[in-house]
């Protein structure tokens, strides 16, 4: 039994690398070939440094995920706070709307942003005004579909807390915007960090609606990495992935260890109040 | 937290909820029923009646997608869920690394893999056996949603399973249930609402995918996703058409959700996206 | 003791959510009393702990501190501070940062502020826990820094709200000595919400008992006990044993099928009433002897007393005595006039 199911997941766990280590394999290969290994070379990430597309679509992904999930995490535990104070039923009908676009088709989600600023153009076209799409529009839809992940995660955070610890700080003379600063955020910043994250990769990892709302003169590195599977073989798209590969790992790494230094450290804890 | 002032803390983001999340959706219905000028028709609803083939393929491939990932996914999350704190870990960490490499490129990995001249086909023809025409079929386009949304179908399971108390499955094993009897009476019936998660949490995207397809499908795999980008940002363009054609797909998704639902409750969706 | 008012509710009023909390509820506090509202839960103790803290705003009615109307008054505002229930401390700040809170609030000099922290800190009996994390104490030393934070600023009045009910027995005990120590050497008001007789018997001054938005009995310890002015309070403070009465004149009243003196007077003949008698103060002695004659049905060993349970003229009866009888027995019961203690019937 017990080897039965170590099998299974090695066999899992080979289905799920094989195909990332082919990529990374013949990103070291000297010629074009996809599956013929005729020598080791790093000609590629010499190249891949040296695409301005690429570089300058990688500045591009940045930018967007950074602006993009800023405001989303303030707009978002603005709002988790206002939904926490709802009663139970309009909190429903805001959670639903939160979630849309969640559980909405990413497509559809980016055809329906792509029709709003359409119309948009049109209408501030006829005042004479010119709106592109570009960095606004990528932002704007960023925004849209990240939010909703900041105000999963902060609302929970609010949830759990001690409401009194709230009405202590009011009852020590905070007036309630300082209550919120000096006392919930602090409290509800894991929430806060965890939504702020997520957005962010979420941001980087966007094809689908970047899609459809990005300009011709901002592309996103995903969008870079699209047209160039549709064209030629080129072995920098290989490159790219390990780098990529690489830098998820890390921060994963750097992830998880945090979190197992923080776990032992609430046990520890834990168990001194206990 | 719950004071008077901070319901108002949520207004901005109900103003951006109107603006970004139901004007364009909004905007989609408003188009599928309307012609260019802007008249009301049901021209466009009534043509997606010539894609029904496109429609049934996207539903059938996405359905065998979603049955693998269950059959493939729940011994996996089973069997994580029954390790150690720090097993488990890592175990949740190697899931999610591939994850967190955008699709395009992991999808692009089996586009090298299943190619004419690819690593398998490089394989077999060791043995004088093949070339087979692996990529450009409909088996590949399932087998790149399996291999794209796998980890959704393992997350959500993995944790409802987590969930499950040890001493229960010892409790029904006292009761004289042998293995097969806990996975069905006990185990089974207590993993259903992570069942329900999953099996949205995998059909939407694959359902509604335009990538998969036109990578590893070649032409002759046209899934929904495909016709409305056509609609939208191809040959075609007819926006009209696109928002008819999205808005069935919103009804297809919603009564697969409605479907699942019926079989465990959604509550458990919230933690599950990272 | 000081009879000047501090706080005055007049007319209080509360809803939550169409139902009503309060009905009309009028008090007094005196400066530098340890006062109890004392109640079962949803008497709306807490929520009149909260009018006066500032955290629920009356429907109607006014609330006067020191004779100015503070109706409006934030809590921020108020001269009060708050001990809250399972004791809200701020998980973020170490035991110093949290009682330093207030004062840094009001931006006093941090030479100024350090003083009162250890001085205060003192008090309470955690000196040398100033760097700890609040949540590395037991609940006992959390609740102590909880006071601290509350009582650093100098408030004119201290709410606790039920601030020993996570506490387990012992400790609760020795917390009550110490809060009643502390009210006293500091010489301020202290509000405090139990639902916990002893306990609002062992700390107060006065007492206020509270039942369904309304208050029943505003006394000292010794009149709530001794001299209940309904079978609410009587059943509520302490065991008792309650029966049904008639008032036949004054001084005398029948009740278990048979006549008994007593020192109450001014019923109307013939009135129906509760008669209230404490499970102490019934006397037991051989049958011969007995006002009443009842059969043991079970007896518990309670450490200084035993309690039995009677059945006698188709009621139960509570009996505490220092000596045991055996189940089954027959037994006289002698109850005095002045352990009779006679209420008006109440309205259902």
């Amino acid at each position: 039994m017990k080897w039965l199911s170590r099998t299974y997941v090695w066999v899992v766990m080979f289905f799920l690398y094989a195909p990332i280590g082919v990529l990374i394999f013949f990103s070291f290969n000297q010629s074009k070939s996809r599956s013929n290994f005729t020598g080791f070379t790093l000609d590629w990430y010499r190249k891949l440094f040296a695409n301005e597309i690429i570089l300058q679509s990688l500045v591009n992904t940045l930018i967007v995920a950074v602006v993009s999930s800023v405001i989303a995490t303030v707009l978002g535990t603005a709002a988790a706070v206002g939904i926490n104070s709802l009663k139970k039923g309009p909190r429903a009908l805001v959670m639903n709307l939160n979630n849309l676009p969640i559980i909405n088709p990413e497509i559809v989600t980016g055809v329906s942003l792509m029709l709003l600023f359409v119309m948009f153009k049109g209408g501030l076209g006829s005042l004479g005004l010119s709106f592109e799409f570009g960095y606004t529009t990528l932002i704007l839809a960023h925004i849209a579909f990240n939010v909703s992940y900041v105000v999963l995660n902060v609302l929970p955070k609010l949830r759990q807390m001690d409401q009194f610890v709230y009405e202590a700080a009011l009852d020590l003379g905070c007036s309630p915007l300082s209550a919120f600063f000096k006392v919930v955020l602090p409290e509800i910043m894991p929430g806060v960090l965890a939504g702020f994250l997520m957005a962010f990769t979420y941001s980087i990892d966007d094809f689908v609606i970047s899609y459809f709302v990005s300009g011709p003169t901002s592309q996103t590195l995903p969008i870079t990495i699209y047209s160039m599977t549709r064209r030629k073989v080129s072995p920098e798209i290989n490159a790219l992935s390990t780098i990529i590969f690489g830098v998820v790992l890390m921060v994963l790494l750097a992830v998880n260890f945090h979190g197992a230094r923080a776990e032992r450290a609430g046990r520890r804890r834990g168990g001194a109040a206990a | 937290m719950r004071s008077k002032y901070s319901a108002f803390a949520a207004v901005p983001y109900y103003v951006w909820m109107a603006l970004f999340t139901v004007a364009p959706l909004a905007m989609v219905a408003v188009f599928a029923f309307t012609d260019e000028s802007g008249a009301f028709t049901m021209e466009h609803i009534s043509r997606v009646g010539e894609y029904t083939n496109v429609l049934v393929r996207s539903v059938w491939l996405a359905a065998i997608a979603t049955a693998i990932c269950l059959v493939v996914a729940y011994p996996l999350a089973y069997i994580m869920s029954r390790q150690s704190g720090a097993k488990q870990r890592t175990m949740v960490m190697l899931i999610m690394l591939p994850m967190w490499m955008n699709f395009l490129l992991r999808t692009y990995a089996w586009m090298t893999i299943l190619e004419k001249n690819g690593l398998i086909n490089r394989f077999f023809g060791l043995f004088g056996i093949g070339p087979f025409d692996m990529i450009n079929t409909s088996g590949a386009v399932v087998l790149g949603m399996v291999y794209n949304y796998l980890p959704f179908m393992i997350l959500p399971l993995y944790t409802i399973m987590v969930k499950i108390d040890d001493r229960v499955i010892e409790a029904a094993q006292d009761l004289g249930a042998n293995p097969l009897k806990v996975a069905a009476r006990v185990v089974l019936p207590l993993s259903v609402p992570g069942i329900s998660t999953g099996i949205t949490m995998v059909f939407v995207p694959a359902v509604s995918t335009f990538i998969i397809s036109r990578m590893l499908g070649g032409g002759g795999n046209l899934l929904i996703g495909d016709l409305i980008d056509l609609q939208f940002l191809g040959n075609a363009y007819n926006p009209h058409l696109g928002s008819a054609i999205s808005l069935v797909l919103m009804v297809i998704i919603l009564l697969c959700m409605s479907l699942t639902n019926q079989f465990g409750g959604d509550e458990e969706r919230e933690g599950m996206l990272v | 003791m000081s009879q000047s008012t501090i706080i005055s509710l007049r007319d209080i009023v509360v809803e939550f959510d169409g139902e009503r909390v309060l009905e009309g509820l009028d008090l007094d506090i005196h400066d530098k009393e340890f006062v109890t509202f004392l109640g079962p839960s949803g008497c709306g103790k807490t929520t009149t702990l909260r009018i006066i803290g500032g955290f629920v705003a009356p429907k109607e009615g006014d609330v006067f501190f020191e004779g100015k109307r503070i109706n409006d008054l934030p809590p921020y505002k108020r001269q009060v501070n708050t001990v809250f229930q399972r004791y809200a401390l701020f998980p973020h700040l170490n035991v110093f940062e949290n009682v330093a809170f207030g004062l840094k609030i009001q931006k006093l000099p941090e030479k100024e502020i350090r003083p009162r922290v250890l001085e205060m800190l003192e008090l309470v009996g955690l000196k040398g826990f100033e760097k700890r994390g609040v949540n590395q104490l037991s609940g006992g030393q959390q609740q102590r820094v909880a006071i601290a934070r509350a009582l650093v600023n100098h408030p004119k009045v201290l709410l606790l709200d039920e601030p020993l009910g996570a506490l387990d027995l012992k400790l609760r005990k020795e917390m009550q000595i110490e809060l009643k120590k502390i009210q006293q050497s500091l010489g301020i008001t202290f509000i405090y919400v139990t639902h916990d007789q002893e306990e609002a018997l062992t700390m107060s001054d006065t007492v206020v008992v509270m039942k369904d938005g309304d208050i029943q009995q505003i006394g000292t310890p010794e009149d709530i006990y001794n001299e209940p002015q309904n079978a609410f309070v009587a059943d509520f403070i302490g065991e008792s044993n309650i029966v049904p009465g008639i008032m036949k004149k004054d001084f005398l009243v029948e009740f278990a099928g048979r006549e008994f003196e007593c020192v109450d007077s001014g019923f109307a003949p013939m009135e129906q009433v509760d008669v209230v008698v404490r499970p102490e103060d019934i006397k037991v002695v051989p049958t011969i002897a007995g006002h009443i004659t009842g059969i043991v049905e079970n007896v518990t060993f309670k450490g200084v007393h035993f309690e039995m349970e009677v059945s006698a003229c188709g009621s139960r009866w509570l009996i505490h005595s220092t000596q045991s009888e055996a189940v089954g027995s027959a037994i006289g019961m002698v109850i005095g006039p002045e352990d009779i203690h006679i209420m008006k019937k109440m309205e259902e």
